[in-house]
């Protein structure tokens, strides 16, 4: 595939987009209006404009990924348009400028990361680490305190955090930058470190075991999750952050180890956090028997449930279906949202535009030559394939619902930018491999 | 290093394909199931302000359509037009409170196929109609009114038979609702209201409620009497005061209080003409339980009956019964245990009339689309003979008896043959409930009724089957006479 294919499958999805808005506008009896060309052109402007960024300072990277994630943002949107027609809520075009904003910021990144300024963050990796930690602990700040910069309690999670300009407030979710600089951290950590911790290691039967000393970085991780678990009450933000760090241990040393002493240390925290916390009991047991609690803990799950099977094979129809039914349709239930409307047909394509975008990702870590990008794009890639199954699972119910974001798709700038930046930086790296 | 990478993407993707399942399962597997819950509302939903089809009798009068919304033109509202009178045969398909009768039963005929997908352009090529199917049901109307009207809103229910057919000529419970009323924004608050009301008109009296039948299943015992030729109407038989029931100290005495005859003998005929209930207590330990199970089991007692809605099956205990003579002899004046919907008793009265073969009783006479163009027809099938021909004959000449000088003297219809028997059983707090069954006319039966008044104090505890339910079988026979010579 090339670069200009690429560039169709970018307008293609726009297209989608905006065929999208207007079938909504068709089915709820309203004539199809300016809505409909203003998102196709946002999409073209933001993703056609990441797709020049591209042209520009990575003209090598693969081809592959910009045209899933635009269709991915595309289905997203469609839902979160139609959401807004059914609650009477504004968030979609609060998303089209947050598209505009994330695609800025990702052509940024990429003008900004070459081959030399890429190894600025494993050298100065301990300054990643440090702002990264700032951000995850800021929504902790005070809610009420008269500084302009404050926390932020939605759901009973403190994920957010409130900017007060003056004239207007901003609300974002710093843990989504945050999960970046982390990967980055661990991935210069790793590469500086792996040769010492492949060879300290020590078999017990089959299974090769770290020294215990080399354990310490694990469970200064566990420390952090467990942390984030009891001050934020974020599940998915905790499990995302310690899976995604024992998977690139994995995968940076070959240690079978550390997978089974994070098994362990993961189910210790689940088990004690399940005894702790009536929210972590809430969301087993809404996992479990969400129809025999459908009043209370099982009612999002069984309305998710229902939206999809209602939807079955071919959904719905854009705008005909009632996912407003279901509670937080366009943040963690957009999958449900688009399987109400779209049916099979719509979440099957989700799920292999996903493992698209997953598969590519690992493509470019396996060509990866440097220590340090290979580990990067890997861990990127990690963190956005266990986000995808955490929350889509949590939907399905393979796992307990964790409340984060589907990738792309969900409402939410924060979250959409931290998410295109991580598609700018494997790009970045697929360019620097193809050379 | 690639090699670790590998092995978790193969669990990364493992991942994955658990989702796809998980999502196969949900879309696809057990869609349907997660469609039907009770606790989804989308399915309603998508049905709220839908085309239906609609619901017209056999005469042509139209009870149940779709008119577009006057304050939303791509939006249709149900109307009722007959309102109370066909409420429980035509049900209702609410958002707020759910669906009953027909508009339950036929949901998927009546429903528009039109959902604005994909899989509608599909239909169409397929040349199929997306436009709802209708019902013409077998009730005439004026019939229909007429029992209604004859009920006089007190508790009862009436259901009228070709017995030729089994097609249901008039099915109406009493009181009843609008179920118009069912279908606005204050439905649950009305629901409510007519779940609380004591006299419930939510109730289907017709086919859906059991009641002791009392007199009216002496022709189920006669029946099997002159079947097996363990009698015929000349048999003779004590005419003691009291029946005194085996193995016990009680006993079973006359309405009334004295003997049924002169004190010393009865012929069959005499004790089914004034209503015996000493020899028909006799009679009915004399055949057993399993003789007269028989025929009440070909006549659909014990048996489920075909019909839109789940009928509850009438009720002849024959295990219980042949191990206890009292109860026995009580179960042969159509008390005790026994039990039967006026549409079971319509069918027993059908059965004597179709020459001792019973009619399978059916209210959908044909499904036809848009077009007028016939669906589906409904051919009705027999359930089977009863009771041999020169029976029913017999039957017929001792039901006729009934009406010309015994109990049921109430419906007899000037110029017009009509065969027939009265009961009035045990209802609560000691209050009768009146019924009688009957046919008309008896050279070629056209139609069969079984009228029930059931228990009240505004019916009184003086109302007998042939005081109150016979005039009401006189006028509805004339009505239908005048209406199809």
């Amino acid at each position: 595939m090339t670069r200009n294919a690429e560039g169709a499958t970018i307008v293609a999805a726009s297209v989608l987009a905006g065929f999208g808005v207007a079938l909504v506008n068709f089915a709820q009896d309203r004539s199809v209006d300016a809505q409909t060309a203003l998102t196709f052109l946002v999409f073209v402007i933001a993703f056609g404009g990441l797709h020049l960024a591209v042209r520009a300072f990575a003209p090598r990277a693969t081809p592959l990924l910009l045209g899933p994630v635009t269709a991915l943002t595309a289905l997203g949107f469609f839902q979160i348009y139609r959401l807004d027609l059914a609650l009477g809520s504004d968030r979609a075009s609060f998303q089209r400028w947050w598209m505009l904003i994330a695609a800025g910021l990702a052509a940024l990144t990429m003008l900004l990361l070459n081959r030399t300024t890429i190894s600025i963050l494993r050298r100065y990796r301990n300054i990643t680490l440090l702002i990264s930690l700032v951000l995850v602990l800021l929504p902790n700040l005070p809610t009420d305190w008269g500084f302009p910069l404050r926390g932020l309690e939605v759901n009973g999670s403190r994920l957010w955090v409130l900017l007060d300009v003056g004239f207007t407030t901003f609300q974002f979710q710093p843990a989504e930058l945050a999960k970046l600089g982390l990967v980055a951290y661990v991935a210069g950590y790793l590469a500086d470190h792996q040769r010492a911790l492949r060879e300290a290691r020590r078999h017990i039967g089959p299974i090769a075991f770290p020294e215990p000393r080399q354990l310490i970085p694990l469970l200064i991780t566990w420390g952090v999750s467990v942390l984030i678990l009891i001050s934020q009450r974020d599940l998915g933000a905790s499990l995302l952050l310690f899976v995604g760090f024992v998977l690139l241990l994995y995968a940076a040393t070959g240690t079978t180890g550390y997978l089974v002493a994070g098994g362990f240390l993961g189910v210790v925290a689940g088990v004690a956090s399940y005894m702790a916390f009536d929210h972590v009991q809430r969301r087993v047991i809404a996992w479990l028997a969400p129809f025999e609690h459908y009043e209370d803990e099982g009612y999002q799950i069984a309305q998710g449930l229902f939206a999809m099977g209602t939807g079955s094979l071919s959904g719905a129809g854009p705008g005909l279906g009632r996912p407003d039914l279901i509670p937080n349709a366009s943040t963690d239930f957009i999958f449900a949202a688009v399987g109400e409307e779209l049916g099979f047909a719509g979440t099957v394509s989700v799920i292999a535009l996903f493992a698209l975008v997953v598969a590519v990702g690992l493509g470019i870590a396996f060509r990866s030559r440097d220590t340090f990008r290979k580990l990067l794009a890997a861990g990127l890639t990690f963190v956005l394939a266990v986000q995808t199954i955490l929350i889509v699972g949590g939907i399905v119910r393979i796992v307990p619902l964790t409340g984060i974001t589907l990738p792309f798709m969900s409402y939410g700038g924060s979250a959409l930018v931290g998410n295109l930046i991580l598609v700018a930086l494997l790009l970045r790296i697929s360019h620097e491999e193809a050379a | 290093m690639n090699g670790p990478v590998r092995r978790l993407s193969i669990g990364l993707f493992a991942g994955f394909f658990a989702l796809l399942i998980s999502v196969t399962w949900i879309q696809v597997i057990n869609a349907d199931a997660l469609k039907a819950d009770p606790r989804n509302s989308r399915p309603a939903l998508s049905e709220r302000g839908k085309e239906r089809g609609l619901m017209v009798t056999i005469d042509g009068t139209v009870v149940a359509r779709s008119v577009e919304d006057p304050a939303d033109p791509r939006s249709f509202v149900r109307e009722y037009p007959e309102g109370e009178v066909f409420a429980h045969v035509v049900g209702y398909n609410s958002f707020l409170v759910g669906s009953a009768g027909l508009e339950s039963a036929y949901a998927q005929e009546l429903r528009s196929k039109r959902d604005l997908t994909i899989s509608d352009l599909v239909t169409v090529i397929l040349g199929r109609d997306l436009r709802p199917q209708s019902l013409e049901i077998t009730l005439d109307a004026e019939l229909q009114r007429a029992a209604y009207q004859a009920l006089g809103g007190l508790k009862g229910g009436i259901v009228a038979i070709d017995p030729s057919t089994g097609a249901v000529l008039a099915a109406v419970s009493s009181p009843s609702f609008d179920p118009a009323t069912l279908l606005g924004a204050d439905a649950a608050a009305v629901w409510e209201g007519l779940l609380a009301d004591p006299n419930g008109p939510l109730l289907d009296r017709a086919t859906r409620e059991i009641f002791p039948p009392g007199s009216s299943f002496k022709t189920v015992v006669a029946a099997a009497a002159l079947d097996t030729g363990a009698a015929d109407p000349n048999t003779q038989f004590p005419d003691p005061l009291e029946f005194q029931l085996p193995g016990s100290t009680a006993t079973i005495s006359n309405a009334g209080g004295g003997v049924c005859n002169n004190g010393e003998s009865i012929t069959l005929l005499q004790a089914f003409v004034v209503s015996c209930n000493t020899t028909f207590a006799d009679l009915s330990v004399r055949l057993g339980a399993e003789d007269i199970g028989i025929t009440a089991e070909a006549l659909g007692f014990n048996t489920e009956i075909p019909f839109p809605w789940t009928v509850p099956e009438a009720v002849y205990p024959v295990e219980a019964l042949s191990e206890d003579p009292a109860a026995l002899a009580q179960s042969g004046i159509g008390e005790r245990d026994v039990r039967a919907a006026p549409l079971h008793m319509a069918m027993v009265a059908a059965a004597v009339a179709n020459d001792g073969v019973t009619p399978t009783p059916y209210l959908v006479n044909r499904i036809f689309d848009a077009n007028g163009d016939t669906v589906e027809a409904f051919e009705p099938t027999p359930m089977g003979r009863a009771m041999a021909p020169a029976t029913a004959s017999v039957l017929t000449q001792m039901m006729e008896r009934v009406v010309t000088e015994g109990t049921g003297r109430a419906a007899a219809v000037p110029g017009i043959r009509v065969a027939g028997k009265t009961g009035t059983s045990m209802g609560p707090e000691g209050l009768p409930n009146p019924w009688f069954i009957g046919f008309a006319p008896i050279e070629e039966p056209s139609i069969a009724v079984a009228i029930l008044l059931e228990a009240s104090s505004e019916l009184g505890e003086s109302a007998s089957g042939g005081g109150v339910a016979a005039p009401i079988a006189a006028d509805l026979i004339q009505l239908w006479l005048e209406r199809s010579p």
